[in-house]
């Protein structure tokens, strides 16, 4: 894929061109958007929404990371999500289970690849930082994602997050920190991932 | 634990640092346990977060014409079409404007010699006798137009204006007074103004080529709008 190529043929309102590059891009949009709102359908709806506004404001890209530009626009597309829920807050349609307590991982989510004990883990291991990143404040959260989950460099975050380098390294520490005090709270349940991690820095 | 040294750990784990500043980084590590213990804090959440799966798009998130507002191209004669059919829609009006103002300028202004039916105490042979010529020699150019009128209109209604419009060249100052203001017919220089401005048959073209602009546009727009359906 020639990246440049298609960027200046979207610049000229080659949608088709824009859609190919749509297609590079959208699981990484996606994931982004996932971990910084935490529902699956906000996610795909700001994703939508990055996508459109992104094309739109596709002149005012003017080199430099596509990635970062577009991790710019969906997390804005993020912010603009979480000021609606915050405005009209609505109840997650999470199913319950016999005892009328909400279920954690329903049944739509399961990956039948997945032998039950690797599902049961995988998905506390993804429940317990989904929790801990949602418990973090959204600045904190966006560097976060970006940086660990997208390995996206420094200058990379800071180009999406319009931020300064001094900022993003502030932010990404603090969060990292916050982070693993948070995880601490679930050692029993994912007793393996931290053996690891003990393991290896000793 | 400072605010600086957790950033400092925090871009040496991501390779962030100058040699220098991991070099005596380093050194710090080797004799401070609690800069080794948040080292391993930061590294533990970091890998914690990389272990997060990367789930799949859950549709494709491709954008169609509709989605970003996107108009169907539309051929390049368009505009000229939209162009002539505006402009002679504008210039149809104007005539229709023209038409009805005139009749009502000649006779708001009867001294500018198309009407000739002034007041009657203004005018008289002696004071005005060249306003007199132009409607001796205005009489011969009426004709044709009365003539035009059927005749049996003008043998019951006209048979008098006829006799005085003829007259008129020849008539006395008090028989002119009596023609043209005595109110009992229309003075015949007021029918000249009746004569618009623009024919209706150039209004009638200019009303055809507005509406066969607009016709036409409109075509090419709707197979434009079907074209681009199909191809999207």
């Amino acid at each position: 894929m020639n990246e440049l190529a298609l960027i200046n043929d979207a610049q000229k309102g080659d949608l088709d061109a824009f859609n190919t590059l749509i297609l590079h891009y959208q699981d990484s949009v996606y994931n982004t958007a996932l971990r910084i709102l935490g529902d699956d359908d906000l996610a795909a709806d700001a994703t939508q929404d990055a996508f459109i506004s992104a094309f739109k404001s596709i002149n005012s890209f003017r080199g430099g990371s596509f990635k970062a530009w577009l991790m710019r626009t969906v997390t804005n597309a993020c912010y603009d999500e979480i000021r609606r829920q915050k405005r009209r807050p609505t109840t997650p349609l999470e199913p319950d289970t016999d005892d009328g307590e909400e279920m954690d991982s329903p049944r739509w989510l399961a990956d039948p690849s997945m032998t039950p004990d690797q599902k049961a883990e995988a998905d506390e291991l993804e429940h317990a930082i989904q929790h801990c990143l949602n418990n973090l404040p959204v600045d904190f959260k966006t560097v976060v994602v970006m940086a660990d989950l997208q390995g996206m460099d420094y200058t990379e975050v800071a180009v999406a997050a319009h931020v300064p380098l001094g900022t993003i390294k502030s932010r990404l520490a603090r969060a990292r920190l916050r982070l693993r005090e948070c995880l601490q709270g679930f050692e029993e349940l994912l007793p393996s991932v931290f053996r690891l991690e003990e393991e290896s820095t000793a | 634990m400072k605010q600086r040294d957790l950033e400092l750990l925090s871009s040496y784990l991501d390779g962030q640092l100058s040699p220098s500043d991991a070099t005596r980084l380093e050194a710090r590590l080797l004799v401070e346990p609690d800069l080794r213990s948040v080292l391993r804090d930061l590294r533990s959440a970091r890998s914690m977060l990389r272990q997060l799966p990367m789930r799949k798009a859950p549709r494709s998130f491709k954008l169609t014409p509709k989605m970003v507002g996107k108009n169907p191209p539309l051929p390049r004669a368009y505009p000229a079409f939209r162009f002539t059919s505006a402009l002679a829609t504008i210039m149809l009006f104007i005539s229709m404007g023209l038409n009805f103002i005139r009749p009502q300028l000649a006779t708001a202004q009867p001294a500018f010699g198309m009407g000739g039916g002034g007041a009657p105490d203004t005018f008289s042979a002696e004071s005005a006798p060249a306003a007199e010529m132009p409607a001796a020699t205005e009489a011969p150019l009426e004709e044709p137009s009365i003539a035009a009128i059927p005749q049996a209109t003008m043998t019951i209604e006209g048979q008098e204006d006829t006799a005085r419009v003829v007259e008129t060249p020849t008539n006395k100052e008090g028989e002119t007074e009596n023609a043209i203001g005595g109110g009992l017919d229309q003075p015949p220089a007021q029918r000249v103004d009746t004569v618009p401005v623009v024919r209706p048959v150039w209004q009638w073209l200019l009303a055809g080529i507005a509406v066969v602009s607009a016709f036409i546009m409109a075509m090419m727009r709707q197979l434009s709008i079907n074209r681009w359906r199909k191809k999207n």
